[in-house]
């Protein structure tokens, strides 16, 4: 299968290209939209970051948290709220943005303000999602669900190719191991990239422990540094992480987001995996020891 | 009026399209294998959009391919036939005269032969068993 590139942006916004030999791109900024200035803020202070590494990246936050563990936890800004917020980010600061959706009908109005839509990885392969994703037009963020199994995505996949749409992000964010445990199982990304689409590791759900706190996820940060270098290794096309200024106070996910202190280096050591395996590829041909190959 | 064995051509004998194992290209193998159980035939002609034969897919690459992939089932069957296809099958025309067809058949010690027209549409199966049977008049 012919590895395919996807772009994400239009208009105005930085154009940002994913897969092949194209350098990795981050996925970034809190689980949810907290308010107008906190985001604003967050996705000046990635900038800053990013710009000094020499590394594209898209600005993720998202307005309606469905899957939250408890109802008296944040659900999130609201839909009109929300997009209000990432329209002014695209805007003010020139960045794409990537939300997700949680409901069919809320995907027409995110795909007008989004470049880069998200499946829920509960949701993925709910086919009135995939549809409505495919719908949109724009590239959709695919998340495997930590049920499925990485060669099942396909159908996913499929779903999504049936409404005209081929740009597609598979991201794994983890596969549970039990219950409240989620491990990386890292034959994924090549199992994934057979579709022929990019492929993105999720790294700070992966570290998630889900519901492990009675009405709340647990984490466990402290992998996130392992976890991302391996990732990087194994060819992924982007990284995704979702960071905050102060994660103990953050509104969603707050034992899982990655304190943005540690973003410089944590994203430094993933673009020199990164450029090391392009490096080796370059030199050695590609990742092919079947007895046959 | 009889026809002699020596004028039959291969497509006085082909079994049609709707009576051979069909996919389309972008079928999963656990497709291809249940269009190949339904049929009862050990290989499945692989097509694409436009009718023209993209491989074929057979009894002895299943066997291949459970010895060198050992992959776990689900997996095995969620691939894409194509993927384990043969891509550039030998491929006779309607018109080929069926004895030469046959001494193909036997030349390359296999019981199938994908019949394809001059733009490489599909156009049926020749199996040995109804091609011998031709030959012989019986």
């Amino acid at each position: 299968m012919t590895p395919k590139t996807i772009t994400v942006g239009t208009g105005n916004v930085r154009h940002v290209k994913i897969g092949g030999a194209e350098p990795l791109v981050f996925i970034g900024g809190p689980c949810a939209i907290e308010s107008r200035s906190h985001a604003l803020s967050m996705a000046e202070r990635i900038g800053e970051i990013c710009d000094k590494l020499d590394m594209p990246w898209i600005y993720k936050s998202c307005y309606d948290k469905d899957c939250r563990s408890s109802p008296s936890s944040f659900h999130g800004v609201g839909i009109d709220e929300g997009l209000a917020i990432l329209s002014d980010i695209r805007l003010e600061a020139g960045l794409p943005v990537v939300s997700d959706f949680s409901d069919p009908a809320w995907a027409a109005p995110t795909g007008n303000v989004v470049d880069l839509i998200q499946v829920p990885a509960y949701l993925c392969r709910q086919t009135s999602i995939l549809r409505a994703a495919g719908e949109t037009g724009k590239p959709v963020l695919l998340k495997k669900g930590q049920f499925m199994s990485p060669w099942n995505m396909k159908n996913s996949v499929r779903k999504i190719e049936a409404t005209g749409n081929e740009q597609v992000l598979l991201a794994d964010r983890g596969t549970f191991f039990g219950y409240n445990m989620l491990v990386n199982d890292f034959r994924n990304f090549p199992i994934m990239m057979e579709t022929g689409y990019p492929v993105c590791f999720d790294a700070t759900h992966s570290i998630q422990l889900p519901t492990s706190m009675g009405d709340i996820s647990g984490g466990q940060r402290e992998f996130i540094p392992y976890l991302v270098r391996a990732a990087a290794a194994c060819g992924i096309n982007a990284l995704f992480m979702e960071v905050h200024d102060d994660p103990n106070n953050a509104m969603s996910d707050a034992n899982t987001v990655l304190d943005i202190k540690y973003l410089d280096r944590v994203l430094s050591h993933a673009k020199a995996a990164h450029r090391l395996r392009l490096e080796l590829l370059e030199e050695w041909g590609e990742d092919r020891v079947h007895l046959d190959d | 009026m009889s026809i002699s064995t020596t004028d039959l051509t291969v497509g006085d004998v082909l079994l049609p399209p709707a009576d051979v194992p069909v996919v389309r290209h972008k079928a999963l193998l656990k497709e291809a294998l249940e269009a190949m159980t339904t049929k009862r035939l050990g290989i499945a002609s692989v097509l694409d959009d436009d009718g023209k034969l993209a491989g074929i897919f057979t009894d002895g690459d299943i066997r291949r391919m459970l010895l060198r992939d050992q992959k776990p089932f689900p997996a095995l069957f969620a691939d894409d036939v194509l993927d384990h296809a043969v891509r550039a099958p030998t491929t006779v025309t309607p018109e080929a005269p069926l004895a030469e067809a046959v001494s193909l058949m036997e030349e390359r010690g296999i019981w199938d032969l994908p019949v394809v027209d001059a733009d490489g549409c599909f156009m049926g199966l020749l199996h040995l068993h109804p091609a011998i049977k031709a030959l012989l008049g019986i």
